[in-house]
């Protein structure tokens, strides 16, 4: 019997084209290696030293011959963050407030991360590819498709690597569950709907000590009309792209990775109804139809800023046969069986773990007659022991290294994406809006 | 209902007492902002106590105590935090966001407050970081005379299960930091200095502080 660890296999992270037929594939050159460090080092910067940086900065440190030469922030409070947090763990980092600062001086980079807010990725990243290094930018790519198309185009110019950081797409489950439950197993038939969904519970603005304020002329300089506005960025249609564009972006990705398209339309719901500080939308709930290969499948997407609604955040197939949920965290991850399928042969393979069986139902609890029977329900025996975003971030130097392809380059992303801004689209719209992939042509 | 779990909720209602006589009322706390950032990450750790059900019972202490820690001077293992100050644990201001915590490095690190004086202390309230959920590795609390803790040393919390910070294993459990803090029953022991050791949390290697408050008289009566 296979062992959880045979069964992911190396060709698991081979990358699944989406791009193909898109008219965005790429010559094979442009995917080469880009190392112009003579030893084994890789020397990266960080720019954007905020919540998500240092999330992809503590990911960094176990990964080995990773160098972190230099960060990169306006916050002077961010920055002195960066350097210290590097120096204590063993990186010897320059601190820059001006990216372009940074790309002058530092003359053996071969690589940056990009993890500012999102009106500033594709500038950054358009610049430092040009500067000719491989960038891994946050998702969303822009605030805007065109901000998003730049960096494609860019990309095709220069032919630097550029990763997207939607990291799921290197998380050994999820490409577990494509490749052999879904596409080798076919356990869930045809799938008919996604469902995907991401709450939060009410939370405050974000605010700062006086002690730590950023000059006005240096916020003015970078695009905020004030310290609430940077601190609170997320909320601003000028600096960053909405709820669904930072909690449904990574689960919407997902739908359009594992169905192999993009949807052809989404009508969507949404507004600022609960918070009286926010331009961006706080709910948003769009439905797309997929024309796969199978047939079409209709989706279905939230993500609510003002409720917690009981917990949870996952993406969801449902099949003719069976039901996958997925989170990146593993407590989400089920997959249910319907009635007739038999999968006793990949319990056997070991893809598949049998939970407990569903409690009966109480002789005096009255239900329709007419209801399914409680699903078996298994789990995956694959499980992350890193934290979540350091095997995309090992993707993207192995691919900087020419040992391996990205999982998420621009294009691909670029084309995920679009579902994203398509949806905020059609919210203020108040309409069903039409996918066409010639808007994507750079 | 079983008679253990009749048992766990009268005592959840009741307030928390400690061994002092006298006159007594809860300690006036005041509580930071609620703040949440982020999705909340898995939480894996072996002593970790279940969910409270309901509001925090007050803390009994004798009428009149006062926060001995407000604005005195702190100490760490860790001379050259990541950020913040170490003034910002004894400063009164408890806002979970950026900019009011103060980051000591990886692995055991502790900070001390002088209280200048050895007075009896009835509450040690600990905000570790609150704006998303974690739980830290060995929190021990210790009190003591003597500044090296070499001697005179009373622990007053220990959730060091396995005793991987080397300072003898502990029976408390862990817990998840929130805006309420940390209530820890000092049960009237006398003491100036106040130690918090800490050895990185669920969440990263590092160590936290908002602020420690230090409840008790402030004249030995």
């Amino acid at each position: 019997m296979d062992t959880p660890e045979n069964l992911f296999q190396r060709r698991d992270f081979i990358r699944l084209g989406l791009a193909a037929g898109s008219g965005l594939v790429f010559a094979p050159s442009i995917l080469r290696a880009q190392r112009s460090t003579p030893s084994n080092d890789l020397n990266v910067a960080l720019v954007g030293v905020g919540l998500q940086g240092r999330t992809l900065m503590e990911a960094m440190l176990t990964i080995p011959n990773v160098r972190i030469k230099a960060v990169c922030d306006i916050w002077e409070y961010s920055r002195t963050y960066g350097e210290r947090y590097l120096q204590k763990n063993g990186h010897q980092a320059t601190a820059y407030t001006d990216y372009q600062d940074m790309l002058e001086k530092e003359k053996d980079l071969d690589a940056v991360f990009v993890a500012t807010p999102d009106f500033w990725h594709a500038p950054i990243s358009n610049d430092c590819m040009k500067a000719g290094l491989a960038v891994y930018c946050e998702k969303m790519m822009s605030n805007t498709l065109e901000g998003a198309k730049s960096i494609v185009k860019t990309m095709k110019e220069t032919g630097k690597l550029c990763q997207i950081g939607h990291q799921r797409r290197s998380n050994p489950r999820y490409i577990f569950a494509l490749n052999r439950l879904i596409k080798e197993a076919k356990l869930l038939g045809r799938i008919n709907h996604s469902f995907t969904s991401w709450n939060r519970a009410v939370t405050e603005d974000l605010g700062w000590p006086k002690k730590y304020e950023i000059p006005a002329d240096v916020l003015k300089k970078y695009g905020y009309e004030d310290m609430f506005q940077f601190r609170n960025w997320r909320w601003f249609k000028a600096l960053g792209g909405g709820p669904m564009s930072d909690l449904g972006a990574h689960q919407i990705d997902i739908i359009n990775w594992f169905l192999g398209t993009i949807p052809s339309t989404v009508i969507a719901g949404g507004g600022v109804d609960y918070y009286t500080t926010h331009e961006w939308f706080d709910n948003v709930m769009a439905i797309f139809e997929y024309p796969t290969e199978s047939g079409l499948v209709r989706g279905f997407s939230q993500v609510l800023t003002t409720t917690s609604s009981g917990g949870g955040y996952f993406e969801q197939f449902m099949g003719t046969e069976g039901t996958l949920k997925l989170a990146e965290n593993p407590k989400w991850t089920q997959i249910f069986k319907e009635a007739s399928p038999n999968w006793a042969q990949w319990e056997e393979k070991n893809y598949l773990r049998k939970l407990a069986a569903p409690a009966a139902e109480p002789s005096d609890t009255k239900v329709d007659s007419r209801e399914t029977a409680a699903l078996i329900s298994y789990d995956i025996p694959i499980a992350l022991d890193k934290p979540i975003h350091q095997p995309h971030i090992e993707n993207f130097l192995l691919a900087v290294r020419g040992e391996a392809e990205l999982n998420c380059p621009a294009d691909e992303a670029l084309e995920s994406e679009f579902a994203i801004f398509k949806t905020n689209e059609a919210v203020e719209a108040k309409k069903m809006v039409t996918l066409d992939i010639a808007e994507l042509a750079v | 209902m079983k008679i253990a779990t009749i048992a766990a909720t009268v005592l959840l209602s009741l307030p928390i007492l400690h061994a002092q006589d006298g006159e007594k009322a809860p300690i006036p706390l005041e509580l930071p902002k609620p703040l949440f950032v982020g999705t909340p990450m898995e939480i894996k750790v072996p002593n970790l106590e279940p969910a409270r059900d309901g509001e925090r019972p007050d803390f009994l202490a004798p009428k009149g105590v006062v926060n001995l820690a407000a604005e005195k001077s702190v100490t760490s293992s860790d001379e050259y935090p990541v950020i913040g100050e170490l003034e910002f644990i004894t400063d009164g201001e408890k806002e979970g966001e950026e900019g009011y915590f103060v980051e000591l490095g990886p692995g055991v690190q502790w900070i001390q407050v002088d209280l200048e004086k050895s007075l009896p202390l009835y509450a040690i309230v600990v905000w570790h970081f609150h704006s998303q959920a974690r739980a830290y590795n060995d929190v021990i609390v210790q009190v003591s005379d003597d500044p090296e803790f070499k001697t005179g040393v009373t622990t007053l919390y220990n959730n060091d299960h396995d005793n991987s910070a080397d300072l003898g294993e502990g029976k408390d459990p862990a817990y998840i930091d929130s805006f309420e803090g940390r209530i820890i029953d000092a049960k009237g022991t006398k003491a100036r200095y106040v130690r918090c050791y800490s050895n990185g949390n669920t969440a990263n290697d590092m160590n936290h502080y908002v602020e420690v408050e230090v409840w008790g008289l402030p004249e030995e009566s």
